[in-house]
Order: structure tokens, then C-alpha cells, then sequence
């Protein structure tokens, strides 16, 4: 196993996607969080501040608005793109033969990939978040203390968002081996057949009567992980709380990736 | 040492075999060629032996099969693909990424680099290579681990002639070193220089394996070439000895199934003139088609007649 991790850190390090989506993620995330918080300065300045504006402030900042429950994180789902050019380039440039002759364990290879790549997307993740609450500390330091009160724990949530994000994009290049499909498929589905099935369920009359099923659309669900202005009524309840998000989006990824390893071990390379 | 064993290796896609309960042995010291018309099931073959396709069958490598080898580089090399790597992860990294899944040193990575001719070019991206280029980073791939055993998917591809020479005389090198070498090329003459044992395969079946000299010698198309002003009285009496008689041109005779001696003593003793008698030796090429007629995958028609064109809607 050791052999096959230090293949798959070669691999993410040494190219160059690596690098320059990493550098996105950073860039995008602080960026983001000091237009925000340079804003909300200029505006508190401006017109006063009142306690409500500053509720969970620091993790929506931090989180380039995605703690608020309304838009889903930036990062991770360029981060996610990693993950979907792990598997991706296997089979866009004809590595897996040349892989799979160098490490001839299938599990070894298909559990290094979603490890070290898993672990890349936290480090990155992580750093981007906290990265950005410093920059947000400096224009809101008369405000509010960003890294006060839910901020950690969401930055947590967030991280692990962002890993079991990648590892449903990657389980998903796996299963179809296509690059191009997944990385369509990875911003189509949360944003519009998600959005379609909302429309079905309030449009068609015999959907009507069933809307609090709309809490179990997989990335609905995962926003859940990281709103920080959740108020759930139980951990299935409508809306789900964190913990039932965790279950819902982290059960799909782990439904993906089971379908990934089967389909990896069993079929032709 | 290693002696690869394939026994019943056997492949279908989609209900249709593309392998058919194949065995063959390739012995080390050796250079053995792996021969078959397109799509007769050579690549699956071999994908086959080193567990990257699902089929029936095993194959071993000094009695132990691919999945089961550890550190699988040190042990066989393989080369499946024309161009096996992302295009802009320079050639070192490559060499570097595969070493690391095999704890191969990274001293190691250059002396492969610079063996197959890519020292120039190792901080290069591989996107530029030519097919030849990259045919030799495939090879340094395959050889970085100093295995016994080397698996090669049409090498040659791409290669200028000073490439397939230099691919040539490194791969007997690498044998006579007591390696076993199988390697696929539908480039016959190569492959007769290079090789010293055949496995050929039609429709994915076994046709013939063996030394490439046997494989040759048992071709029809050996033959001694008899030129004779009497060509109408020889050509009975060389029937009836046995031997197969081909009228080449008015005087000029093909003579399959008796040797040089038997044809000159018998026209000797019917006091009849011979001007030439001389062996006609079958090319690999030649005892390869005739033992691999109709076993084409993709069977292409005579071009039509001229006339026929001329004649056709413009």
C-alpha cells in the first residue's frame, strides 16, 4: 500500500492541473472572501452595523457565502475537479494500462487515488478557508472575531464537504471513464436536474402534496452540511440537519464509490 | 530467469471470441516473436497475460502470475500502448511516478532515460514527442525495473530505420542476457532478424509456435527452381518421384517436395540437360501468409479494374 501512495503523490504532484487548479481554489476563495468582507466593511462604516448583520458573519465570510445555505462552495467544486481528473486521465490518455503494469493491485491503486487525492483536497481546502478568514479578520476586526463562535466548525464541515464532493466526482469518472461526462455531469447536477426536480415536485399535481422530499436530493442535502443557519428539526427532519446532510450526500458518494470499486476490479483496464 | 507460460487464455466481447484457449510458452534467452493479422487477437493477448483484461485462462511468470508479483516492474516490463503517458507531465516525472509504485531509484529513472535515446529530452513534455519518441519512453518505462521479462505491443511503430535497428539489436542484446523477450510487430522482415521463436495466431487461435527457422522450413513455398530445355520430358518424372511441379515459364519449373540432390540425379539418369538448379528459399512473409490464409479479421478487396472506374457514375 505504501508503494501505491507514494505513486499516486508522485502522480498529483507532478502535474500540472495539479498546481494551477490548487492555486484557483486558493485564489477564488480569498479573493472572494476579501471582496466580501471589504464590502461589508465599506457597509458597516457607511450605515451602522446591527447584531443581525453580524450573525455567523465569520462563517459566511469564511466560506465565500456558502455557510449561508444558498450557494454552494466555490472551492470545493473546483477542488472536486482534481478528483475527476485523477480517474479522468487514466482513461483519457491510456495511463491505466501503464498503472495498473506498475502496481498490479487494483485495491491498492483504487484506494490510493481517492486517499491521497482526498487528503490533497482537505489540505487545500483548509488552508483556503482559514486563508480567508485571516484576510476577512483584517477588514472586520472592529466587527466582529471571524474565527469566533461556529466559524472552526464549519470550516470543518466545509472540508469535509469539499473531500466527499471529490470523492463522489471521482467515484463518478470512474464508473463512466469519461472526463469530459463527469466534469459536466459534476456542475449539472446540482445546478439544474436538481433544480429541475424542484420544479417537477411543485409543478405536477401529483408531486405537490410531496415537496419535503426535495430535502433528499443529494446536494441539497450536502448544503446542509455547511449552513450555518440551519435549523433543523431533527436530524431527518425538513429541513435535514447537518448530520442527516453528512448522511445523505456522504451515503451517495459511498453508494458511488462501492459502484466504482466493483466496476474498477471487475472490468477490462 | 523466467519462462512465461500461457495456458487457455480465451477472450470475448460481446459474445464474440476474440482469444480462443490459447497456450504457448516463451522460453528466456530468447526473442520471441508474436505474430497474426489485424485483429487476430494479439493485444488482447497479451493484456490478457499481464491481468489487465477479465478472460479465461492464466498465465505465469516463473510460475507465478502477474497480480501476485511483488514490485511487478522488477520483474516484467511491459509496453501496451503508443503514447502511455499525459502529455504535459515532463518524461522524467513519468519515469518517476511509475518508479515510485515499484521502489525504483531515481539514478535508476535517467540510466533508462539514457538508454533509449532520451536524455536530451527528459524535462520535456512528452505532448511534442514523435510516435518513435514516444515509443522509446515506453520502452524506458518497460525497462526500469531491470526485469527478466519483457512484454512489447509493436515496439517498432514509428520508428525510423535507424530506430528499428538500434530496437533490434538492443532487444537480442537484452535476451542473450538470458531475458525472455515477446513482442508483437506486423513488420515481418524485422521480425525476422530479431526473432528466434514464433507464437502465430489467426482469429485468435494458435496456428504455429516454434523456432522461426522450423516455422520457415515447413513452408510450401520452399522450393528448387529447375530451368531445362527439356521441361516437358522432366516435369513427368518429377511428378512421379513425388515431387510438386509448378511450370514458372516455358523451361522454367517450381519444384516443391524433392531436394536439389533427388531432382539432379534424376534428371541425370534420364540423361536430360539442366541449365539451372536452384533452391528457392520461403521468406518468413511468405510462410506467414500462406499459414495464416483466411484467417484475416478485415479481409480487403482486389482493387476493381480500371474500366470498371472509368465506367462508374462521376
Amino acid at each position: 500500500m505504501k508503494r501505491a501512495l507514494a505513486y499516486e503523490w508522485t502522480r498529483i504532484r507532478t502535474l500540472r492541473s495539479t498546481w494551477w487548479l490548487t492555486g484557483l481554489a486558493i485564489f477564488l476563495g480569498i479573493g472572494i472572501s476579501t471582496l466580501f468582507a471589504w464590502a461589508i466593511h465599506h457597509d458597516f462604516t457607511n450605515g451602522g452595523v446591527t447584531s443581525e448583520d453580524l450573525d455567523q458573519l465569520g462563517p459566511v465570510v469564511v466560506t465565500q457565502l456558502a455557510a449561508s445555505g444558498e450557494i454552494p462552495s466555490v472551492i470545493c467544486f473546483v477542488l472536486a475537479i482534481l478528483g475527476i481528473f485523477a480517474w479522468g486521465h487514466e482513461y483519457r490518455h491510456g495511463m491505466i494500462r501503464a498503472s495498473l503494469t506498475a502496481l498490479n493491485s487494483r485495491t491498492q491503486l483504487w484506494v490510493a487515488k481517492f486517499l491521497v487525492v482526498g487528503a490533497w483536497v482537505a489540505v487545500v481546502a483548509a488552508v483556503t478557508l482559514i486563508g480567508s478568514g485571516v484576510v476577512a479578520s483584517f477588514f472586520l476586526r472592529d466587527y466582529v472575531d471571524v474565527f469566533s463562535g461556529d466559524t472552526w466548525q464549519i470550516i470543518g464541515r466545509q472540508v469535509l464537504y469539499g473531500v466527499v464532493l471529490t470523492w463522489l466526482a471521482m467515484a463518478f469518472t470512474s464508473i463512466t471513464r469519461s472526463q469530459a461526462f463527469a466534469l459536466v455531469s459534476i456542475f449539472l447536477w446540482p445546478f439544474l436536474i436538481e433544480t429541475l426536480i424542484n420544479v417537477f415536485f411543485r409543478l405536477v399535481p401529483g408531486l405537490r402534496d410531496h415537496t419535503e422530499l426535495l430535502r433528499f436530493r443529494p446536494f441539497d442535502a450536502g448544503g446542509r452540511l455547511v449552513d450555518a443557519f440551519n435549523d433543523p428539526t431533527g436530524t431527518f427532519g425538513d429541513p435535514l440537519s447537518a448530520w442527516g446532510g453528512l448522511v445523505v450526500f456522504g451515503g451517495t458518494a459511498v453508494v458511488g464509490m462501492v459502484a466504482s470499486y466493483l466496476l474498477f476490479t471487475r472490468r477490462d483496464a | 530467469m523466467a519462462t512465461i507460460s500461457a495456458r487457455g487464455l480465451a477472450k470475448s466481447y460481446s459474445g464474440k471470441p476474440a482469444v480462443r484457449d490459447l497456450s504457448f510458452d516463451v522460453q528466456p534467452g530468447s526473442v520471441t516473436g508474436f505474430l497474426g493479422p489485424n485483429g487476430s487477437g494479439k493485444s488482447t493477448t497479451m493484456r490478457l497475460m499481464l491481468g489487465l483484461d477479465r478472460g479465461a485462462g492464466s498465465t505465469v511468470f516463473d510460475g507465478r502470475p502477474f497480480a501476485e508479483l511483488k514490485d511487478p516492474m522488477r520483474h516484467v516490463g511491459a509496453l501496451l500502448e503508443a503514447k502511455p503517458f499525459h502529455p504535459t507531465r515532463k518524461a522524467r516525472n513519468h519515469l518517476r511516478m511509475l518508479a515510485a509504485a515499484n521502489g525504483i531509484s531515481a539514478r535508476r529513472v535517467d540510466e533508462v532515460l539514457a538508454t533509449v535515446g532520451l536524455h536530451d529530452v527528459a524535462r520535456s513534455k512528452p505532448k511534442g514527442f514523435s510516435l518513435g519518441m514516444g515509443q522509446r519512453l515506453g520502452l524506458a518505462a518497460a525497462l526500469l525495473g531491470d526485469p527478466h521479462t519483457l512484454i512489447l505491443d509493436e515496439p517498432a511503430n514509428g520508428l525510423d530505420p535507424q530506430g528499428i535497428q538500434w530496437m533490434r539489436v538492443f532487444l537480442q542484446g537484452l535476451a542473450a542476457e538470458g531475458r525472455s523477450v515477446f513482442v508483437s510487430s506486423h513488420l515481418l522482415s524485422e521480425m525476422a532478424l530479431m526473432a528466434d521463436h514464433l507464437v502465430v495466431i489467426g482469429k485468435g487461435s494458435l496456428i504455429a509456435t516454434g523456432p522461426i527457422d522450423e516455422f520457415v522450413s515447413s513452408s510450401r513455398q520452399n522450393a528448387v527452381v529447375v530451368r531445362t530445355p527439356e521441361a516437358s520430358e522432366l516435369a513427368p518424372l518429377l511428378q512421379a518421384a513425388g515431387g510438386t511441379v509448378t511450370v514458372l515459364a516455358p523451361g522454367s519449373l517450381s519444384v516443391a517436395g524433392l531436394d536439389i540432390e533427388a531432382i539432379g540425379d534424376l534428371a541425370h539418369s534420364h540423361r536430360l540437360r539442366l541449365h539451372e538448379l536452384s533452391p528457392k528459399v520461403a521468406t518468413l512473409e511468405e510462410a506467414f501468409l500462406e499459414r495464416t490464409a483466411g484467417s484475416e479479421e478485415f479481409q480487403a478487396l482486389a482493387p476493381a479494374p480500371s474500366a470498371t472506374v472509368e465506367g462508374g457514375p462521376r
